[in-house]
């Protein structure tokens, strides 16, 4: 696939998601997840955006644990 | 825990970020595994509350939920997520695994062939949930760690594709489908929509993308 190609692809998809509301809506949620766990990404400051929320999630499952 | 270990640190490290759309929908993988692995608490909830959709039917959906959470006490919650979910063939209504949908069994073959693929994607089995890797909830968290790069390398669209057709794709809609429509569900039947509409919305995109 030529770089171009791959562009096109990839901005098709963007604008696919978005119109299905997946976008939209899930900034709401990142941002409020993100913020609980300001203290996570304090300490690894350079990670990629939605690393934090898993250890919440995790958090979750040791909560779930039994 | 394990999610600290050094390992999972350094590779998020000099990870190029992804964009924003990717972020965003693994989110929503990491929001129906909190919501679907146990009862939600305090913190969930007060997300949840939160959210706010678009006029989207998945937009819509997100709202329904919220409104739920809002009016709903947390007691009810935990009520209803037992008699839906309290274990298998002891009086749940739902057996949310891969392969009792896709088998009729649970711990059948495609456990075993998630297992193999997990193992070949380096994500090793923890210890921080009792449920099988083919219980939605993990597997949900697993899709989110894969596009993320939690827990190991990111996974790109197309080894995402391949994931998906092979132990998403042939049942998890199904399953959410079945929590939209299931008599205990009032809490949870949002969250049955959200999920079985994220699965039509990512085959689509993943077309896309191909």
């Amino acid at each position: 696939m030529t770089e171009e190609a791959r562009k096109q692809k990839t901005q098709s998809r963007r604008a696919f998601l978005k119109g299905a509301g997946v976008v939209s809506v899930a900034a709401a949620a990142t941002t409020m997840i993100s913020a609980d766990t300001a203290e996570a990404s304090e300490a690894a400051p350079t990670k990629a955006a939605g690393y934090q929320e898993t250890d919440k999630v995790r958090a979750y499952y040791e909560a779930a644990r039994f | 825990m394990p999610d600290s270990s050094p390992t999972a640190d350094i590779q998020g490290i000099d990870t190029p970020a992804l964009a924003e759309e990717e972020v965003l929908r693994a989110n929503i993988y990491a929001l129906l595994s909190a919501l679907l692995i146990a009862p939600p608490d305090e913190h969930i909830l007060s997300v949840v509350k939160n959210l706010e959709g678009d006029d989207s039917a998945f937009g819509t959906a997100l709202t329904d939920l919220a409104t739920q959470a809002r009016s709903t006490d947390q007691g009810d919650i935990i009520d209803e997520f037992t008699r839906l979910f309290y274990g298998h063939g002891a009086g749940g209504e739902l057996h949310p695994y891969a392969s009792f949908y896709r088998t009729g069994f649970v711990y059948d073959k495609p456990l075993a062939d998630l297992r193999q693929d997990l193992g070949e994607l380096g994500r090793a089995r923890t210890d921080c949930t009792a449920e099988p890797e083919d219980h939605v909830a993990v597997l949900m968290n697993a899709v989110h760690d894969l596009i993320t790069g939690t827990q190991g390398d990111k996974l790109g669209l197309d080894g995402q594709k391949d994931f998906f057709d092979k132990h998403i794709e042939p049942w998890a809609g199904r399953f959410f489908g079945d929590l939209e429509k299931a008599e205990n569900a009032e809490f949870y039947r949002p969250v049955g929509t959200i999920g079985r509409l994220l699965m039509e919305i990512e085959d689509r995109a993943f077309t896309i993308a191909a």
